[in-house]
């Protein structure tokens, strides 16, 4: 079954079109790449997802149900769960009070406050802390902890290495692979070509706001993705 | 001196009833709301109209209850149609509602100034610091702090209260994390805007009512969001007192500089910190 699907999908934030006829699926259990530069949309899929463009054309499909006008808490309450880019966390909250906005879709699943201080024990040592308070790694937790937190079906993970040490990545790594194994879709927005062969089946390309080639990453060298990457 | 104190506590405490409604409103829908001192000013209309045929309590009731279906309709009907529009369009929509609503007030009751008077129960007055200081002052703080103390806890412990405090920094974050926020918009701004009601009929026996009664403490709310800090409970709390003390301190030893002293007290803290006491947003 297909989580999320856009369907020939053309994004505007006010008069300016910045998807044009982008078509992608994600289906379940899948760990997907969507590789670019900066610039080329890979963000605008993301804040499509959630309510933040116009549709002009086509429609986004979540679990084979067809939207043209997405509120913000649509895919959320559908089973996809967001990292944004940046993180959002709330800084007026504490930490635990960001993973409980988390679980405000209800949703019944494995992750629980005890199941996200179980699998990031320092959230737990912090959590009366504000959650600015958390250096980049830890706060990379803490909004993938908070995901976790609706149960999704499909985590979306935008630019999730931004700003991190190559060690803090491999162990994102190593935990999308596990989410990954357990069953739970991931869609990686990424640049880092470490990240995306180690977590990803399947990648689609965008540029200038167009998907220009997609396919398996099996057998794919490294610098083949680079290519990819800088087109 | 002490009394002139309690006195302050109480124009802070209903500058408080008034600033955690723009708070609250400001939170969720990102502006600020030129027509809540007009909702201030129906809400003690109606109070006082009601009040007239039955008692003052009747009164209080019906003007909460009237001016939270108010909100209500505010809010579903023009803050969530504007919600994608510039701010600045739906603030000049709030600055449109307050002259429809003080030319609606001028048709119903008049330009001549009312006056209300406070319940049976609350007249007299009792001895404090050894002088005579009017009970219904004292039913005024004691409504502020039930109001600071019920809200605190509404939006410490319940779970509205997390998605609430939540949206009032971020709400397209919040949303993205699964809350419908035009439903606790919804929410919101009807409590917002019943407190105003509230505040209203608290006030009509403390001042005279008129179709601008709104305005001038309108502009010391705004001074309370704004040294209080865009967003904040707390700070707004915190900031309504100062000012109330500063109202009247101001207006019993310095007169001549009343009006100005809580405009220099927002440019002080301005500089001292640009987001105001309690932060929020910048």
């Amino acid at each position: 079954m297909s989580l999320l699907a856009f369907d020939h999908v053309d994004a505007c934030y006010g008069a300016a079109r910045i998807l044009n006829d982008v078509s992608f699926n994600v289906d379940a259990g899948e760990r997907v790449a969507v590789l670019g530069r900066n610039g080329v949309g890979k963000t605008t899929v993301v804040n499509t997802l959630c309510g933040g463009t116009t549709i002009r054309a086509g429609e986004v499909r979540i679990n084979d149900r067809g939207h043209t006008d997405l509120p913000h808490y649509l895919a959320a309450r559908s089973g996809i769960a967001t990292v944004l880019q940046g993180r959002g966390i709330l800084p007026n909250l504490t930490i635990e009070e960001n993973l409980l906005l988390g679980a405000s879709v209800g949703r019944k699943g494995p992750w629980s406050l005890e199941a996200v201080y179980g699998l990031f024990p320092i959230l737990r040592e912090r959590s009366t802390n504000m959650g600015l308070g958390l250096s980049g790694g830890q706060q990379q937790m803490l909004a993938i902890g908070r995901a976790l937190m609706a149960n999704p079906d499909l985590l979306v993970l935008d630019e999730p290495s931004e700003g991190l040490a190559p060690v803090i990545v491999d162990e994102l790594a190593e935990l999308f692979n596990r989410l990954g194994r357990d069953g739970t879709a991931i869609m990686l927005i990424e640049q880092n070509v470490g990240l995306i062969q180690r977590v990803a089946e399947r990648y689609y390309v965008l540029s200038k706001g167009q998907v220009i080639e997609s396919g398996s990453l099996e057998g794919m060298s490294t610098e083949q993705l680079q290519r990819h990457i800088a087109i | 001196m002490l009394i002139q104190v309690l006195n302050g506590v109480v124009y802070g405490g209903l500058l408080y009833l008034l600033a955690v409604g723009l708070v609250l409103i400001f939170g969720l829908r990102e502006i600020v709301n030129f027509a809540h001192g007009a909702l201030f000013m129906l809400g003690s209309y109606i109070g006082f109209s009601i009040a007239a045929i039955f008692d003052f309590w009747l009164g209080l009731a019906g003007a909460i209850v009237a001016m939270t279906l108010v909100g209500l309709c505010l809010d579903a009907g023009v803050l969530r149609p504007l919600r994608k529009h510039d701010h600045m369009v739906t603030v000049l929509v709030t600055f449109g509602i307050l002259l429809v609503l003080e030319t609606f007030a001028t048709a119903v009751w008049g330009k001549a100034f009312r006056s209300m008077q406070p319940p049976e129960l609350l007249s007299g007055t009792v001895e404090l610091f050894g002088e005579p200081f009017p009970v219904y002052r004292l039913f005024v703080i004691a409504v502020s702090l039930c109001v600071a103390g019920g809200l605190t806890v509404w939006l410490r412990h319940s779970r509205i209260g997390l998605y609430v405090r939540a949206s009032s920094v971020d709400p397209t974050t919040t949303g993205i994390l699964g809350v419908d926020t035009d439903r606790l918009s919804l929410l919101v701004v009807g409590l917002g805007t019943g407190l105003a009601g509230m505040s209203g009929v608290i006030a009509a026996p403390l001042m005279a009512l008129s179709p601008t009664m709104g305005n001038f403490i309108l502009i010391e709310s705004f001074i309370v969001v704004v040294v209080g800090g865009l967003g904040s409970f707390s700070g707004a709390f915190i900031a309504a007192l100062l000012i109330g003390q500063i109202h009247n301190m101001g207006a019993v030893y310095l007169p001549w500089a009343s009006t100005l002293l809580p405009f220099l007290l927002m440019v002080c803290v301005l500089i001292w910190r640009p987001t105001g006491i309690a932060g929020g947003k910048g």
